[in-house]
């Protein structure tokens, strides 16, 4: 379960996040939204330990990022928003690469299995002539590949056609199920995470909604 | 270790023909410079005919002291050929031996020893006899004085032949060698006495190829420290200072064995010679220029402003080091400007310099600050 408590971000005067609490449940998929500059990357950074907070507190599995940062990060899984991948190697050679600098040691076939899961069946193509989908897949599947409990999506299927983002949000949700990954997810298309998120949670000056329950992929949604 | 060592290896297969340009890039340009400056040099020297027409000894010497000479190109010729290559300009001019010519120089003969041929273009005639005629005046100066000898010595008991007398001055001649003055390089003291001359100091310029093969292979780090793949590196089993530490050991490793490659092929054609301080010097040279690129790469995020810094960096180098431009008079005037020289403490074959001790520092305080802010 990840608990945030009071969460507040501020860089010199400029206050990004204030007093921000929520929980993550195993199985869940939640849904980050707001404006532009509301603090939704900067959230995930700091959830992703790659910045620090203000102010207040966060557990990951009852371990408190304040004092077991490396242990942390290795429950993990952040899908940055660029495309952090090496565009001159193959899929194959990515997934090799990442995997002997994991912490969790998978071998060839199961590499190849968790990219054939996400429909990614390119193993021997050089990235480049990759299409946006499938590069973007690449992308989730490196972060997936230490077997994280907290997974972290920044925009993670901007800019990519219906199907791909179809299958990975299908992926998702079957992570969320049968795997119980907890999921954190931005995005600005709200069919998107209508579509896939259990809970919403919105960030920003002036929030038009706080949190709200999805109930049976249908939004209750009070404007 | 291991687990790096496999990811470096797959960037290095990516990049196979580059980085094996930029590595064996120090070694062929040094020779290509070398070889070309010495063809360049061999073109440029005076033609000359010589006619052997004596086969004595002391013809011979003076045959072989003319072909030492550095700046003549020796063309052996019959006298017929002599003139017609004169005439056509091919040789700048043409000197006969004449048939007696020991015979001449034994019975004290001083005039018409030597024939020459010469054009109205043969530009350098006169040096070139000037030089010829130096030679053989020592041969007839050596019989005038072994005369000289043998007649003072007719009212001694010890009795000295003309031959024993000329041997002996060309071994005294030899012993003290008053005339001769030989220029070399700081650290080719052992080279006098060589006929040849190179214009360039093999080590200098490998050191400074070197330096900037070194400088371009070491943007491997901004590439792998662009905003997008970095936060990858958070969520790695090593810490990214350590991750950076391994890469440059396994570089420093790759660099080592394309020097003491460059070791062999130097003793191979260039006739340098291999001792363990040399391996040594290059080693704390090696170990210095990566320390020097790490650091300098550290600064840069934009690869094309680093490429062009890098090779601004290596032509200050090359210009402060003394190798194209001498600088013995600014450095005799100002000492500290040696002290800028990194190729310096290398050349004079010494393992540690001011520089070393800088860079270490300067990597120990990144080390400790990054593993913090890492933390």
């Amino acid at each position: 379960m990840l608990n945030v408590t009071s969460l507040s971000k501020a860089y010199r005067k400029k206050v990004v996040l204030e007093q921000i609490s929520f929980s993550v449940q195993p199985g869940e998929i939640i849904g980050l939204v707001g404006e532009n500059g509301a603090g939704k990357s900067t959230l995930l950074n700091i959830l992703a330990t790659l910045q620090r907070p203000t102010n207040g507190s966060i557990y990951l599995q009852e371990k408190s990022y304040k004092d077991e940062k490396q242990s942390i990060r290795k429950a993990i899984g952040y899908v940055p928003q660029d495309i952090a991948i090496w565009e001159e190697f193959t899929v194959e050679e990515n997934m090799i690469f990442f995997e002997k600098l994991a912490w969790k040691k998978r071998g060839n076939e199961a590499l190849r299995q968790l990219c054939l899961d996400m429909s990614l069946d390119k193993w021997k193509e050089p990235v480049k002539t990759l299409s946006g989908g499938m590069k973007r897949k690449l992308n989730l599947a490196i972060s997936l590949i230490h077997d994280p409990t907290l997974l972290l999506l920044d925009e993670p299927t901007v800019g990519i056609d219906l199907k791909s983002r179809k299958e990975i949000g299908a992926y998702l949700q079957e992570l969320a199920s049968a795997h119980e990954k907890m999921i954190l997810y931005t995005s600005h298309d709200m069919d998107e995470i209508i579509d896939l998120c259990d809970r919403i949670i919105c960030i920003g000056d002036d929030p038009f909604y706080e949190e709200i329950l999805i109930n049976s992929g249908k939004a209750i949604l009070s404007f | 270790m291991m687990a790096i060592l496999h990811t470096r290896l797959i960037h290095w297969k990516k990049q196979m023909l580059s980085i094996l340009f930029w590595l064996l890039f120090p070694i062929l340009a040094t020779l290509a410079i070398v070889y070309g400056t010495n063809l360049i040099q061999q073109d440029s020297k005076i033609p000359v005919g010589i006619v052997a027409g004596d086969d004595s000894e002391i013809a011979n010497t003076l045959y072989d002291s003319i072909k030492a000479t550095p700046l003549i190109r020796v063309i052996d010729v019959t006298e017929a050929e002599a003139r017609r290559l004169v005439e056509s300009h091919e040789l700048d001019s043409a000197f006969v031996i004449g048939d007696g010519y020991e015979q001449d120089v034994e019975n004290g003969r001083r005039n018409r020893l030597i024939t020459s041929y010469r054009s109205n273009l043969s530009f350098a005639y006169a040096p070139v006899s000037q030089m010829i005629i130096s030679l053989v005046q020592q041969d007839t100066s050596r019989s005038k004085a072994a005369h000289t000898v043998i007649k003072l010595s007719n009212n001694s008991t010890e009795q000295w032949t003309w031959n024993e007398i000329v041997a002996k001055t060309i071994e005294i001649q030899r012993e003290e060698d008053l005339l001769r003055t030989t220029f070399s390089f700081a650290n080719t003291a052992g080279a006098d006495n060589e006929n040849h001359v190179s214009l360039w100091n093999t080590w200098a310029l490998w050191a400074l190829f070197s330096i900037l093969s070194t400088l371009l292979l070491f943007d491997w780090l901004i590439k792998e420290k662009r905003a997008e793949i970095l936060p990858r590196f958070a969520f790695i089993r090593f810490s990214y200072q350590d991750y950076l530490f391994v890469n440059v050991c396994l570089y420093t490793m790759l660099f080592f064995i394309f020097d003491l490659l460059a070791v062999i092929v130097f003793y191979t054609y260039l006739s340098e010679p291999i001792s363990l301080s040399l391996i040594g010097a290059i080693l704390a040279f090696r170990l210095l220029i990566i320390m020097g690129a790490f650091i300098f790469t550290l600064l840069f995020r934009n690869l094309y402003l680093y490429y062009s810094t890098a090779f601004l960096l290596a032509l200050i180098i090359a210009v402060i080091s003394g190798a194209i431009i001498p600088i013995d008079g600014i450095t005799n005037r100002f000492g500290w400007v040696a002290l800028l020289n990194p190729i310096q403490p290398f050349l004079h074959v010494d393992y540690i310099s001011p520089w070393h001790i800088v860079c270490i520092i300067i990597i120990a305080i990144w080390y400790v600050k990054g593993g913090k802010s890492n933390a």
